[in-house]
């Protein structure tokens, strides 16, 4: 230890300081009198039965199916179209039933008819060159 | 289990016999430091009792890991602090010469007590540090705990303080060889 260490160490001893029996009673009464805080802790969480477990997940289903109907439950909306009348705005179509199936069928009976006659006077031909 | 920790132990209990006998041993310590902070005996020894009872009512906030006494000093500390008011007007210029409380106790002959220059050479904090580690043997850490600064400010305050007192002493020292 130092010089300047030990003298104010030793003077700081020199220092006379007693408690005086006056200051004792008293600061015993405060003590006596003074209560002290008590230190403010967290409840330790208490573990708690199964059941709550089960409880409380069968209730977060129900309200999450519940939630999922309520959406869905909803009908979609219903588009109103306005009422158009088609007559009016298309225009109406003639259709011609009349068919004509002779100017269809004429040339090939005429080419029939064509061809029999031809057929007709090659026999007679025939007939004649043979002498019949 | 040290006997200092089961008194600590029963007076968090609410024990007001445990913690007087905690204190006991540092009242008169206590005292004398607190008479270098406070302009009047009387003062000192109100600090003094409102520091045992506010330890003993926030014992519960106690942190193991200090030292007990540095906390006790922390709080009286806080304490005395409060006689400086919202200013922090420097103890000097409350105390009245006459009734210097320090002075007071301090025989007639030992009037070159060097904590009585120590008062005039140094301000409030620089001399409660010196106080702390030369008169109570405190170590740097727990002396910045109990004045509530860094590590640095306290390294760097006491070898300020003990620069500025030994060169008190060179002078002194000095001027006795002149006048010798």
């Amino acid at each position: 230890m130092d010089k300047l260490a030990k003298q104010l160490r030793d003077d700081a001893q020199r220092i006379d300081v007693s408690v005086s029996d006056e200051l004792d009673r008293r600061i015993d009464a405060s003590l006596r009198a003074a209560t002290p805080e008590t230190e403010v802790t967290r409840p330790a969480p208490v573990a708690r039965p199964p059941l709550f477990w089960w409880a409380s997940t069968i209730t977060g289903i129900a309200a999450a199916i519940a939630v999922i109907a309520i959406v869905n439950w909803q009908e979609p909306e219903q588009q109103v179209v306005p009422a158009v009348d088609l007559r009016a705005t298309v225009p109406p179509i003639e259709f011609e039933l009349k068919a004509e199936t002779a100017m269809l069928t004429a040339p090939l009976q005429e080419e029939l008819d064509r061809l029999q006659s031809d057929l007709k006077k090659a026999e007679e031909k025939v007939k004649r060159d043979i002498g019949l | 289990m040290s006997n200092e920790r089961k008194l600590i132990a029963a007076a968090k209990a609410g024990s007001a016999d445990a913690f007087a006998d905690l204190v006991r041993g540092y009242r008169e310590r206590l005292l004398r430091f607190l008479l270098t902070r406070s302009p009047s005996y009387a003062d000192a020894e109100d600090v003094l009792q409102d520091t045992l009872i506010a330890a003993f009512r926030y014992l519960h906030s106690y942190d193991p890991r200090w030292r007990f006494s540095t906390w006790l000093y922390r709080i009286a500390i806080r304490n005395a602090a409060k006689l400086r008011g919202p200013d922090l007007v420097e103890i000097g210029d409350l105390r009245d010469e006459e009734n210097d409380p320090l002075q007071q106790c301090i025989a007639d002959s030992e009037t070159d007590n060097l904590w009585l220059c120590a008062r005039q050479l140094l301000n409030d904090e620089v001399f409660a540090a010196m106080w702390l580690r030369y008169a109570e043997d405190m170590s740097v850490n727990d002396i910045s705990k109990s004045l509530d600064r860094s590590v640095s400010w306290t390294k760097v305050n006491l070898m300020r303080g003990r620069r500025v007192l030994e060169r008190h002493m060179n002078s002194g020292a000095e001027k006795s060889e002149a006048y010798g």
